[in-house]
């Protein structure tokens, strides 16, 4: 068994993650937030914080550059849209004097009406066939309306760089999913040429999407560091990260499936209403209805998603955006179909999984490998139907299959080998599964071979890690790289496209085994048993850590998680991590992977795909249909805290 | 953080005449310096105590004396009150993480203040911190308080304090005018107009120490806590039940409930319900019936009430099961 490589360097803390950067003459930063959810900044006076010995810059719309934010913003607007938004920033010799400084900036705020519901904007639709038909000619019609909230990501660590500038050329340690992404974003706000920026992300303590796009934090440490002269380090607090580094968009879908008496689908109709926040911040998209189109063959479908821009913070992509949210509600209404036909809920879902892509037109690199998945979570609990506590859901995710371009490098020398790459290790041991692949391409062992990521300077691009892409991108260029390197020494290698006729999609299924005391609300969630398809496994260890921190965060997603915002206020009043109630150790049940290796020889030569998002997809569905057949109580809504099932 | 001064005293007289209103003993600092780091506390002196007071657990013939400085684990690890005092042991060891339990002293337990999310966040303002309104009684309040609300509907937030309520502790506490002891039933006192806390302890005076009525050997008791998650939470409502039977006939009754009241909060009601009854399961719904009889719900919280009523005749159940010690 190999594990990380970089595993005794996390636990003895060598490992350098973006705020244990020290350098000389460092300064730590601030951010002053806006305590209205709406206002306009009157004026602000920075004076008092100025003259506060120990403060070295203070930025603010009242001497900084105007530069353009996402929608019609700007970095430091005269606007503020939610409690959170940034107003202006402190760089001063510490942490604590840079917090205290901010609250001595006196800022004058008009308030300004604001609104936590939001008005539906312009839909997302896709349709095929004739829904009004289909739904005419079923024989069973589930109609019914579920809802998700709104999550919050909570890595291990938060948001957080240091940048410091050697004349024109910027360097920026950042925690982020996506090195290049960052060095042009910031290139661009500050009207740099992208090679002038240099960003390096040497260890990630997890972003889980929140840290796929430049935020403002980075565009702020570089303007402070520029003025002062000093290297600058802006780590967000806790507080900060749960107001203003993103979320798992709240929300509302309603449903109607048709079905004929043998359970073939006829219609799926979603509408769904999705509350994104103040901005539209970019990165991977919210796609809720993207499994409503594909999970099940169905003839007659229609799926919109409209979004509610309101006065709270901006959501982002976090983990299968959209599928966590849409898989919820369509995998509990499968059952509740289920019920109504009398068919078997898992032998309904192997009547009418998709083996083609619909969206796309185009059949599945591995189209039987979401029965695979189902048989073998189906044999490893043991599934009966109707057995009181279990509960199955099944799930497809659009991506998995690796985003070209991407590059790589080898050398090989006296049987050791250095590979470089253009990507991050966000915290799912990309490095480790890429020097295995280059090892065994090379025939030497693993421990002979150094992967150099997370620096943007070799100028070898890489994608973001988002869309579980990291390994399905890098792995077939890696393992090429070293192909050639061995017979040269020394070699480069791009990576190949996908294949054009088929689609590539990763899926899989989950079984959840709890039980629910009714006179307390309590449930206790006693086995989770997953099997998703991620192709080839190269490293069992590091999978099962996705398998595990996927259902783990699921757990909370499913059961007490939520983001509460008082509605008088505008505020959000768990910002932290008492109220907002992530699982424990002792919330987390036995977790059985009963995924196996299943190379996708069609999807890339290396016949692997992405495992990062999938296991956190299925399981909140998983729990609310087990609580049904525990209980015969249809909740709809996340999360099922224990008001929902108390007698 | 305001800055503050911050001074060892090496006599209890000295710590007592360093108290005052604008400054606070330090003991665990386990909720005092987070209120500080987040702006809801500005005392302009600490007063550490954390060499002064008595630590350690001493069994005598007039009862059990803690003393204010002895940590969570402390408590929920030693002999004596795992043997004799069960729900004061399974209390501890409900509340917050093993982490915190090492530093969390008992006297700051009792002393902690409310978790209510207005409280706790600077931004805004409430009647509890000196403000005119409680936003929390038309807002997000399904932590909130079912029992002894208004002006204040936050819940004290301790799971220990019921369990020694349960058990009839008393305090001694040193003030300027020097020592006196208090029942802990007159200790904690819903906040009122002319005093936003929930205890009437004088800020110059010190708790030094509990004291624990001893009871006899047959005495049984426990503590059952309903969380958001299985650990790591503080109380959506728990129940300390201290019974003594003889033969099944109930000779004593102590019911206290956490986190549904502004207090820790004696469910008279249901003890009269037990007293010299029969255990019966009729008689442990009734006495469940009694203990939230007068709970007025608010918009989010009205789950509290047959959860605590089902944590009453679970603990009453538990209890009294003839296989139980
Ligand atoms: C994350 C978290 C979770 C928690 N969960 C729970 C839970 O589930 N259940 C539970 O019961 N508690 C819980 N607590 C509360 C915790 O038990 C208390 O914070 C702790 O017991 C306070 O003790 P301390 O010594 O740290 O007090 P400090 O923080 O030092 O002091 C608290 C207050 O008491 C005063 N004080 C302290 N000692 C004395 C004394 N001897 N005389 C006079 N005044 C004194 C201080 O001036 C201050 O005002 C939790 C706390 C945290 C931070
Ligand atoms: S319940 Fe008490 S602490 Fe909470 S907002 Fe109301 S007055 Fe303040």
């Amino acid at each position: 068994m190999i594990t990380r490589l970089e595993g005794a360097d996390k636990v003895t803390g060598r490992a350098r993650y973006a705020a244990d950067v020290r350098l000389p003459g460092l300064l730590h930063a601030h951010i002053v937030r806006s305590p209205y959810p709406h206002a306009r900044i009157r004026h602000i006076d920075a004076s008092r914080a100025e003259r506060l010995p120990g403060v070295h810059a203070v930025l603010s719309s009242a001497n900084s550059p105007s530069i353009p934010w996402h929608d019609a913003s700007s970095l430091f607007d005269r606007t503020v849209r939610y409690i959170g938004d940034e107003v202006a920033a402190v760089a001063a010799d510490s942490d604590e004097l840079a917090a205290d400084a901010a609250r001595l900036i006196d800022v004058q705020y008009e308030a300004l009406a604001f609104d936590l519901v939001g008005e539906a904007r312009e839909p997302k639709a896709e349709a095929r066939g004739d829904v009004a038909r289909g739904l005419r000619e079923a024989d069973v019609v589930l109609e019914a309306t579920y809802r998700t909230q709104t999550a919050l990501h909570n890595a291990l660590e938060p948001h957080g760089c240091t940048a410091l500038w050697h004349g024109d050329q910027l360097t920026v340690y950042e925690s982020t999913q996506g090195i290049f992404a960052v060095r042009d974003e910031v290139a661009e706000k500050l009207g740099l040429a992208a090679q002038n920026v240099r960003i390096i992300t040497e260890h990630m303590g997890g972003g889980f999407g929140a840290k796929q796009i430049a935020w403002k934090h980075t565009v702020i440490a570089a303007l402070l560091a520029q003025r002062t002269g000093r290297p600058v380090q802006l780590a967000l607090d806790r507080a900060s990260e749960n107001l203003a580094a993103g979320n798992r968009n709240a929300t509302e879908q309603r449903l109607r499936l048709g079905a004929k008496r043998d359970g073939t689908l006829s219609a799926i109709d979603a509408r769904i209403r999705v509350e994104a926040g103040a901005y539209s911040v970019g990165g991977e998209d919210s796609d809720v209805i993207g499994t409503y189109l594909t999970l099940y063959r169905c003839a007659n479908v229609r799926a919109e998603q409209r979004s509610l821009r309101t006065n709270a913070g901006p959501a982002v992509a976090f983990r299968a955006p959209g599928y966590a949210e849409g898989n919820f509600a369509l995998e509990s209404a499968i059952d509740e179909l289920a019920a109504r036909l009398g068919i078997d809920a898992l032998e309904l879902r192997l009547r009418n999984y998709a083996t083609r892509d619909q969206r796309e037109d185009k059949p599945y690199t591995a189209p039987e490998s979401l029965r695979r998945c189902i048989t073998r979570v189906a044999a490893a609990c043991e599934w009966r139907h109707q057995r009181p506590g279990l509960g199955f859901a099944a799930h497809d995710w659009a991506a998995g299959g690796g985003w070209p371009p991407a590059e790589a490098e080898v050398e090989f020398a006296h049987g050791a080998a250095r590979v470089i790459v253009g990507v991050q290790d966000v915290g799912t041991g990309s490095r480790t599964a890429l020097a295995q692949l280059a090892a065994a391409e090379l025939g030497i062992g693993v421990e002979r071979v150094q992967v150099e990521l997370g620096d943007t300077q070799p100028g070898l691009y890489g994608p973001t890690s988002a869309g579980s892409a990291t390994l399905a991108t890098l792995g077939p260029v890696v393992q090429e790289a070293a192909r050639l390197a061995k017979k040269s020494g020394h070699a480069r290698a791009q990576r190949g496209e996908n294949p054009k006729g088929k689609s590539i999609r990763t899926c899989g299924a989950q079984a959840v085994e709890l039980a629910v005391d009714r006179d307390t609300g309590e449930v206790t969630v006693k086995r989770v048993i997953a099997a998703h398809d991620c192709g080839r496994i190269v490293n069992p260890l590091l999978q099962s850590s996705q398998v595990i921190g996927g259902i783990t965060q699921a757990l909370g997603y499913a059961l007490s998680e939520k983001r509460i915002v008082d509605a008088r206020l505008g505020d959000v009043l768990n910002a932290n991590l008492e109220e907002y109630k992530l699982p424990t150790v002792a919330d987390i049940p036995e977790i059985v992977n009963a995924s196996e290796s299943m190379p996708d020889a069609e999807a890339n030569a290396t016949g692997v795909k992405g495992c990062g998002e999938p296991p956190i997809i299925p399981t909140a569905a998983a729990i609310a249909n087990a609580i049904y057949s525990a209980t015969g109580v249809r909740i709809r809504e996340l999360p099922i805290t224990r008001e929902k099932l108390i007698r | 953080m305001r800055a503050f001064e911050y001074t060892t005293p090496s006599t209890i007289q000295q710590a007592v005449s360093a108290l005052g209103a604008d400054s606070r003993a330090l003991a665990g600092g386990t909720d005092l310096l987070t209120l500080m780091k987040a702006h809801i506390a500005a005392p302009e002196r600490l007063v550490n105590v954390k060499m002064l007071l008595p630590r350690g657990i001493e069994a005598r013939p007039e009862g059990l004396e803690i003393g204010a400085l002895t940590t969570l684990a402390e408590i929920e690890q030693h002999p004596v009150i795992a043997a004799g005092y069960s729900a004061l042991a399974q209390a501890a060891a409900l509340a917050a993480s093993p982490q915190i339990r090492n530093l969390a002293t008992i006297g700051g337990n009792l002393l902690q203040r409310p978790r209510c999310w207005y409280y706790r966040n600077a931004r805004i303002d409430c009647w509890l911190k000196g403000g005119a309104d409680c936003p929390a009684r038309e807002g997000e309040n399904r932590n909130h308080a079912i029992l002894g609300g208004g002006p204040c509907y936050a819940v004290h937030p301790s799971d220990l304090a019921a369990a020694l309520l349960a058990f009839d502790a008393a305090l001694w506490v040193h003030g300027r005018g020097g020592e006196r002891a208090i029942e802990l039933a007159d200790f904690f006192a819903l906040p009122a107009p002319e005093r936003r806390t929930e205890t009437v302890l004088s800020p110059d005076e010190l708790v030094l120490k509990l004291r624990l009525p001893p009871h006899p050997e047959e005495t049984r008791s426990g503590y059952l806590k309903a969380m958001d998650r299985k650990a790591w939470a503080f109380a959506l409502a728990g129940v300390a039940c201290v019974l003594r039977l003889s033969g099944r006939k109930i000779a004593h009754a102590r019911i206290v409930l956490s986190g549904v009241a502004p207090i820790p909060w004696r469910a008279r009601a249901a003890e009269r319900e037990l007293q010299g009854a029969m255990a019966s399961p009729d008689r442990f719904a009734a006495a469940a019936a009694a203990a939230v009889q007068e709970a007025v719900p608010l918009r989010h919280n009205g789950y509290k009430l047959p959860l605590t009523k089902a944590l009453v005749r679970q603990a009453l159940t538990a209890l009294t099961d003839p296989a139980c010690k």
